[in-house]
């Protein structure tokens, strides 16, 4: 007994020893998180960087970054474990499923999502893998209020995994393609028996119930006349859609109850001999062969056709071709009767270069039972052309749109419905071939007749060529005056300009960083880039029209039409297995989930990429030291105290290495840090000292006269809560968490808290500061109210700022923050500024004229 | 000036994203260029004709590309070989260099810094040429 109770006081002595002696070795680990987590950012954001064409790499760099960041995330998770011990196992649950999803798409067996169908509205970019190529792109023109789409719904690529696995086709494949390959049969032969294995599958439960789930709710759109279904093919494989064009079928005028045939047709045309020798000589992969399956409500079609966004009949001249006649489509896309023909001009005005108006004696119709049927035309209307003058135009902007959206020319399908409206049915990159053009072989020579305006430098984010009128975005300039197409000229790459790239033509800014957030957003839209290029904001004027070869790094004066050729023409890094894979992978390493801690998903369940762990874990590590202050028996051995200031902000300084002066950071002497002091000149950590210059710049914090109610003013004086009162955990103190590259703040000042994050890089380039606001004691809309006015001013200093109600995020990372003590002096200012500021907020108007005032406060303070 | 005056360079790597990334960016300067992603089809190539240039990348299936250069070097002893690859370690780099290569590239790289490579030895040929006239 005795010796059991001897055991028990050993335990626990030697645990008190050990916590005393942790909290040392807490802030060794902390430290370690904080290097790891950065470390783990700059390998994200070079990894994203390979997507900008400005690198050729292959799949041992996919395998070695993977490695890297595994390795990494892996000493992260480690490392906080040690800070909290088993408090967070589902961490390391989460890390072995990403890494696990990793590892399956090098060993080239693709993650693809648990869904079985997707309705349009709800498909996004990132939903590609499952809704495939096609599907994904009419989205994504719709959205970009690029032309009206059909409504409808993808089967996914799982759905096509699902099929070909309960029917047991897959083996079957892969010997009946190595006996093509090998020369043991021909592809038709290959081709015939892998297809008529797929048309005798039966589609899964699970496939099915969400098929009829999605027609369901297509029928109750539809209202009363009968659904009818277009069911086409939307290959799996990025954007590699473009050179499968018209090796996959399509069903018109498919009643619902067809729908199931009409799938499985479409499923097996994924062994149409016409693919299965593409892929080859595109090196796709067999496992990299998924069919997704677009199923769009039938447009009732007035008039239908194409446009080649960039006639490939007549190369060398720019035009836009047109072909269209009355009725469905599928006789124009075949090339199976005579159609109308019309040649228009690429400028905005489009003028009509060549019209051939065709004799259409029948169109192609919906029939009854879910047929098509060929009928007769009404006479008057066999010689008419099938569109007018104005639709013509509208067609060709649209197209124009789309292929500034996109980057490449396009090939649309469309449809005119009874009452005139223009609906896109499909837009696909348009392959223009090489070869015989006569202005490809002389390139070079060509280039050296246009002036050279810059050439040599900068750095590119994104590859390619961008030719356009210049907008130079001066500060100040209002960015709703951007018009499309034209070449962003910025001296700055900052986040304030992403709402503008999917305008944009190109992007070249004087100084910038292709690891920066601008040129993720520049690639994200695949808008070439070039940033760094010293005197662009010198040497480009307004409104002069240039043409931009990020490639090359060389702005050209006027538009060279050859180079834009040359590089339709070719050959797209994007369409390469190894580029695919980059993205695939990038998709469970680059996203975050995990935005906001307050939300549910703030869990290590929640966690879906290597991004959200690192994000996770940041979170709750800082967590962790600011409970130390408060936290019985800790406090005495942590070094740091309340700091003196000349403004009541009762802010706790807990030092976790080389942030405060030798002297005070000490822990012998046991006086808990928050009844030890510290002066400011004890600080060492210059962005807290810039933030202690900024919260208590005369004039601002206390003698700022505010107009308000007897009751908000009380209720909004300066309050912290007791350290000591019961409940009250790491809100309650004001705390700043210093070392001698990291700052952390968490401040409650008149019910808001507001939180500051700062990082301080052995490269410049790699800083961040993140702000969070949030609360207030007034109403809603004066507390957004205050949120607006921080997000214009933030912005004005180049942070990236979301806002959602009265919660403020702002972020500047790379060389938007290169200078973080003046941005830390600023948010400084903007503390004490914003104290009380809500009560103020009666109006709008309000907003702008404390915008105003705390501008030229700013100035005044760290000049601008 | 004849298309024939043009620098000639083939490229061989297995990896297609190589030669796609680097064939219209060499063409757009000017030079001619053919690219291959199986080794005895370039192979067969280099029997045919001679090139001022060859990229190879080193480890690839069937003939890998430490037989590719040296069979290179054989045929056409004036052509400037470029090796590139993504396993880099000294002693493959100075294997190479003994079987006289140009230059040695580690990937990841830019398209300026091949670019670069390719613009040296390009030179190196010209005055080799003109040293012999």
């Amino acid at each position: 007994m005795f010796g059991l109770l001897e055991h028990i006081r050993t335990r626990l002595l030697r645990r008190r020893r050990r916590e005393r002696v942790s909290l040392a070795a807490l802030f060794r680990q902390f430290q370690q998180v904080l290097e790891l987590n950065n470390r783990i950012l700059t390998a994200i954001a070079s990894m994203h960087d390979k997507l900008g064409g400005d690198y050729i790499f292959d799949v041992q760099y996919l395998r070695s970054s993977k490695q890297f960041i595994v390795d990494t995330v892996r000493e992260l998770i480690d490392a906080f474990d040690a800070m909290a011990p088993g408090r967070y196992p589902g961490l390391y649950t989460a890390f072995r499923d990403i890494r696990h999803k990793l590892e399956s798409e090098l060993e080239r067996r693709p993650v693809l999502p648990d869904v079985m169908a997707i309705p349009f509205a709800d498909i996004r970019l990132r939903d590609m893998d499952a809704a495939g190529a096609k599907s994904t792109r009419l989205v994504m023109l719709a959205k970009a209020s690029a032309g009206a789409v059909p409504p409808g719904f993808a089967v996914t690529t799982s759905a096509y995994r699902l099929f070909m696995e309960l029917n047991d086709i897959e083996d079957e494949i892969v010997r009946l393609e190595d006996g093509w390959r090998n020369g043991g049969m021909t592809v038709q032969e290959a081709s015939g028996k892998i297809r008529s294995r797929i048309l005798a599958g039966s589609i899964p439960p699970r496939v099915r119930r969400a098929m009829g789930r999605e027609l369901e709710n297509l029928r109750r759109g539809a209202g009363e006349g009968g659904l009818r279904l277009a069911v086409r093919s939307s290959a799996w494989g990025e954007d590699g859609d473009l050179s499968f064009a018209g090796q996959y079928d399509s069903f018109l005028n498919v009643r619902p109850e067809d729908l199931h045939d009409a799938y499985r047709k479409v499923l097996a045309s994924t062994y149409s001999p016409a693919a299965m020798e593409y892929r080859r000589e595109y090196d796709f992969k067999p496992d990299e062969v998924f069919m997704a399956v677009s199923v769009q409500a039938m447009v009732e079609a007035r008039t239908s056709g194409v446009v080649y966004s960039l006639s490939p009949v007549r190369r060398g001249v720019s035009g836009i071709e047109i072909a269209a006649a009355w009725g469905l489509g599928s006789p124009v896309v075949s090339g199976e009767v005579e159609v109308d023909r019309f040649l228009v001009g690429r400028e905005p005005e489009h003028a009509l270069l060549r019209r051939t108006v065709a004799h259409k004696p029948t169109a192609l119709r919906p029939g009854p039972e879910g047929s098509v049927v060929t009928e007769d035309v009404d006479e008057p209307l066999r010689d008419a052309p099938s569109l007018s003058p104005e639709e013509v135009r509208l067609l060709a902007d649209t197209a124009i749109r789309l292929e500034q959206y996109f980057k490449k020319p396009q090939d649309m399908e469309f449809a005119f419905d009874p009452s005139g409206a223009l609906i896109v049915l499909q837009s696909r990159p348009l392959r223009i071939e090489a070869g015989d053009d006569p202005h490809s072989p002389a390139l070079s020579e060509v280039l050296k007749e246009y002036p050279v305006l810059l050439s040599g430098e900068g750095d590119v984010a994104q590859q390619g060529v961008a030719s356009g009128p210049v907008f130079v975005a001066w500060e100040g300039r209002d960015l709703e005056e951007f018009p499309v197409g034209a070449v962003l000229v910025a001296h700055l790459s900052s986040p304030q300009y992403a709402a503008v790239l999917p305008k944009a033509s190109g992007v070249i800014t004087d100084i910038g960083s292709p690891l920066g957030h601008m040129a993720t957003i520049a690639r994200e839209y695949r808008v070439p880039a070039l940033l760094n290029a010293s005197r662009a904001t010198l040497v480009l004027k307004e409104g002069d029209v240039v043409t931009l070869d990020a490639e090359q790094k060389t702005v050209y004066q006027g538009l060279v039409r050859e180079l834009r050729m040359h590089d339709f023409m070719s050959d797209r890094m994007e369409e390469t297995y190894e580029y695919r894979l980059l993205r695939r992978m990038l998709k469970l390493i680059e996203p975050l989930y995990l935005v906001d801690p307050e939300e549910n998903n703030f869990t290590p369940q929640g966690c879906r990429t290597m991004h959200d762990i690192a994000r996770f874990i940041h979170e709750k590590a800082v967590e962790i030291l600011t409970e130390i202050p408060t936290t019985a028996g800790a406090s005495e051995a942590c070094p740091g105290g309340r700091l003196e200031l000349p403004v009541p902000m009762d802010l706790v300084v807990l030092d976790i290495g080389g942030g405060l002066t030798e002297e005070c950071a000490g822990s012998e002497d046991g006086t808990p840090s928050r009844r030890r002091t510290v002066r400011p000149e004890q600080v060492r950590s210059k962005t807290l000292r810039a933030f202690i210059d900024g919260v208590t710049l005369e004039g601002v914090w206390q003698s700022h006269p505010v107009a308000v109610d007897f009751s908000s003013f009380m209720s909004s004086m300066t309050r912290t809560f007791s350290a000591d009162s019961a409940g009250v955990k790491r809100m309650g103190q004001n705390l700043a968490v210093v070392s001698d590259r990291y700052l952390h703040l968490s401040l409650k000042l008149g019910y808001h808290f507001t939180l500051i994050d700062c990082y301080e890089s052995e490269d410049d380039s790699r800083n961040s500061v993140q702000f969070r606001f949030a609360g207030g004691v007034t109403g809603a809309v004066r507390r957004s109210r205050r949120a607006r006015f921080l997000s214009e001013v933030l912005k004005g200093f180049d942070f990236s700022v979301t806002v959602k109600d009265d919660l403020v995020v702002a972020r500047a990372k790379g060389w938007m923050a290169r200078d973080l003590n003046r941005l830390m002096r600023i948010l400084g200012l903007l503390v004490a500024y914003t104290r009380q500021l809500d009560v103020s907020m009666v109006s709008d108007a309000v907003i702008f004229e404390h915008c105003q005032e705390f501008e030229h406060i700013a100035e005044e303070a760290v000049g601008n | 000036m004849t298309a024939t005056s043009k620098t000639s360079i083939l490229i061989l790597d297995d990896e297609p994203i190589v030669s796609k990334r680097l064939q219209p960016a060499l063409e757009k300067k000017g030079y001619e260029v053919e690219s291959f992603y199986e080794s005895a089809r370039a192979m067969v190539r280099i029997r045919e004709r001679s090139f001022d240039i060859v990229v190879t990348d080193l480890k690839m299936e069937g003939i890998d590309g430490m037989q590719f250069l040296a069979e290179v070097k054989k045929l056409s002893p004036r052509t400037e070989v470029i090796v590139i690859t993504g396993f880099a370690t000294m002693d493959t780099a100075k294997e190479s260099m003994r079987k006289g290569v140009f230059d040695f590239l580690a990937k990841p790289f830019k398209l300026g810094e091949i670019q670069e490579v390719i613009r040296k030895a390009e030179e190196h040929i010209r005055l080799g040429k003109a040293g012999k006239e």
